[in-house]
């Protein structure tokens, strides 16, 4: 017996369809949000704080502020491979020396558009496998410099990429169906 | 509570310790207040001189500040030039000019205001000298030069000229440093007397490496001939060779020997280092440098250690640290580096100092348990209690030695580290390696520490 929601999927499986829906849906966003935020984060940096210090009762004339730093995000601050990873690849024989300066470059805005894409149900096939694609070079950069579980970290991701893609034809909420 | 003009107590102090000491080491130091170039002018014209490591760690700082116009880029790499035409593009919207030589940048460009020079060591001198020659202020990375008669033409050649000429001797204008010796040192006594001052800069010898380049980039020969350099290693590695610098003692601990002497307001009256090949057994510098200079001041005797080590890290970091009967400041551009200890039975609290904000209290480390039976306990002095500074830098750390040179070239203030002041405290540095090489001591005489 079934209800509205509870129909039959595709593949006759006696299955519970609003589960499978929610099941993508919650595999989407959690892939969205991750890469969007992980996108967001290359543009960050600390400033350190621009309050005066007050000495004996008044602002101290010499410059000194307060010594706390506070996070921001600006464009200027952008690195897509962290500073301390980028001197590890450029010392691994196996990379491809003139390819690190573009990844560095495309791997921020990549994570983004993909994130939003996802995000907004956009091509989400397409885009669920190019994020694929993404991980897997990060995947292969972290193998090089034996980051073990950073490895673990981003097979985790594939697994919840493939079960997104598993779940493709219980995709609501998209922009478009298509790709 | 402003700064005081530290030079001038500093020469104030000088002559005074010099009188009293009969030593006479120091000569009469003139009053540079004059603007010049821009004469408050907004808009101040630079040349960068010299856009390797320490040009580019320059012009970052120097992007920071409002009312500049980057109009000439030189330097005989085309590889540097180039990176620096294109990081002045970004800034300003509009490249420079180039050049890969000097005198024609000095003979081409009109208009020019000041340079910023940051060539190799044995360059400084003849740069700075052509470029005030030529009526330019000038901002000059330390060290003056490689050799002390380098340093003593870019004093007669900034007082000759009329212009100005800065050292990049940027902890002079660090409010961090400047509030130290001000209000804890001067001011407030917090050190006592301070009987020994200690300072080190350590590097890893994977940090102390020589700089590779890329062989499709190498200078042509006749053009590194033309500047002095034998091929492109003793170009990129000028550091390494006794022609073109002072080495380690110079390149790294002529920043904290010159804290040494600021803070202390005189000049040592004697010398005695060591050094030695240790590591990097080919090179013509020592890896390795430790130095003691004995100080006369009026509050006593002291004696000032420094070492400098490319060979190990030693858990790292860099510091000075001057040792008082009260109390003790290490302090270092980096605030991870910096504390403050005031011994256990100090005559004064520092708890009023806390309360106005003059210091910061550091959270109380958890007690440790003496060991059962521990004789050696009973000599150790009681842990000190431990302090921070009030405040931080939030600029790049050359940023405010920058400002202070533009705005002495607008006119609105005074050098904190003019090439003569740069030179007393310098002076002493230039014997280092001599003092090593023949394992002699040197008592210095007026002639040696003076223009």
């Amino acid at each position: 017996m079934s209800t509205d929601t509870d129909t039959e999927c595709a593949c006759k499986c006696p299955t519970n369809n609003l589960a499978l829906v929610y099941g993508a849906l919650l595999a989407r966003v959690w892939l969205a949000v991750r890469a969007i935020q992980t996108g967001v984060e290359k543009y960050a940096g600390t400033k350190m704080s621009d309050q005066a210090v007050n000495i004996d009762g008044k602002t101290n004339d010499y410059g000194l502020t307060a010594a706390d730093s506070v996070k921001h995000y600006a464009m200027g601050n952008y690195h897509g491979v962290p500073e301390a990873l980028m001197k590890k690849f450029q010392g691994e024989p196996m990379m491809l020396k003139f390819a690190l300066p573009i990844y560095d470059k495309v791997l921020g805005p990549t994570l983004l558009v993909l994130g939003l894409t996802i995000l907004l149900g956009f091509a989400t096939r397409t885009s669920l496998f190019l994020l694929g694609l993404l991980y897997i070079s990060l995947t292969w950069g972290l193998i090089l410099i034996r980051e073990d579980a950073g490895v673990a970290w981003l097979g985790v991701h594939m697994i919840l990429i493939v079960m997104s893609l598993m779940l493709a034809e219980h995709n609501r909420f998209a922009l478009t169906k298509k790709w | 509570m402003n700064p005081p003009p530290s030079n001038i107590k500093r020469r104030d102090f000088l002559a005074r310790s010099v009188a009293s000491a009969g030593a006479g080491l120091v000569l009469a130091a003139p009053s540079i207040t004059r603007a010049a170039g821009a004469g408050g002018a907004d808009k101040i014209n630079i040349a960068l001189v010299g856009m390797g490591k320490q040009g580019r760690v320059l012009f970052e700082a120097m992007s920071n500040i409002p009312g500049l116009h980057f109009q000439a880029v030189c330097d005989i790499w085309d590889y540097n030039r180039q990176f620096g035409m294109g990081k002045v593009r970004a800034l300003q919207g509009a490249a420079p000019k180039g050049y890969s030589d000097i005198d024609e940048m000095l003979a081409t460009e009109k208009g020019l205001d000041a340079a910023i020079v940051a060539t190799p060591d044995f360059w400084h001198s003849p740069h700075t000298v052509k470029c005030l020659e030529a009526k330019l202020n000038v901002y000059c990375e330390k060290m003056m030069s490689n050799t002390i008669d380098g340093a003593r033409a870019m004093v007669k050649a900034m007082e000759a000229s009329g212009k100005l000429c800065q050292i990049g001797h940027q902890r002079r204008s660090n409010p961090r440093y400047r509030y130290t010796l001000d209000q804890l040192i001067n001011g407030n006594k917090i050190c006592g007397q301070i009987v020994n001052v200690n300072g080190q800069w350590n590097r890893a010898v994977s940090s102390s490496q020589d700089i590779a380049f890329k062989e499709n980039l190498t200078i042509k020969p006749e053009i590194l001939k033309k500047y002095g350099f034998e091929d492109m290693h003793h170009f990129m590695n000028w550091r390494t060779y006794r022609d073109l610098s002072g080495g380690p003692i110079s390149d790294l601990g002529a920043h904290q020997i010159d804290i040494f002497n600021w803070f202390l307001g005189a000049m040592p009256k004697s010398l005695f280092a060591s050094g030695g090949n240790d590591f990097f057994k080919k090179r013509e510098h020592f890896d390795n440098v430790m130095a003691i200079f004995d100080y006369d001041t009026p509050q006593g005797g002291v004696r000032a250690f420094y070492q400098v080590l490319t060979t190990t890290s030693a858990g790292g970091g860099y510091w000075e640290s001057f040792m008082g009967t009260e109390g003790n400041i290490k302090i270092s551009e980096q605030t991870a580096f910096t504390s403050l200890f005031r011994e256990s039975d100090a005559k004064k609290s520092w708890e009023p100092l806390v309360q106005r904000g003059f210091l910061r209290k550091k959270a109380a480390p958890a007690p440790v348990e003496a060991p059962t039976g521990a004789v050696v306990a009973s000599y150790e002095s009681k842990k000190p209690e431990g302090f921070d500074l009030p405040g931080d830098l939030n600029k790049p750390p050359h940023q405010p030695h920058l400002e202070n040179f533009f705005a002495s070239v607008r006119g609105k203030a005074k050098l904190n580290c003019d090439a003569r002041e740069a030179f007393l405290s310098e002076a002493a540095i230039y014997y280092v390696n001599q003092s090593a090489l023949k394992h002699e001591p040197i008592v210095f005489t007026p002639e040696q520490l003076s223009v």
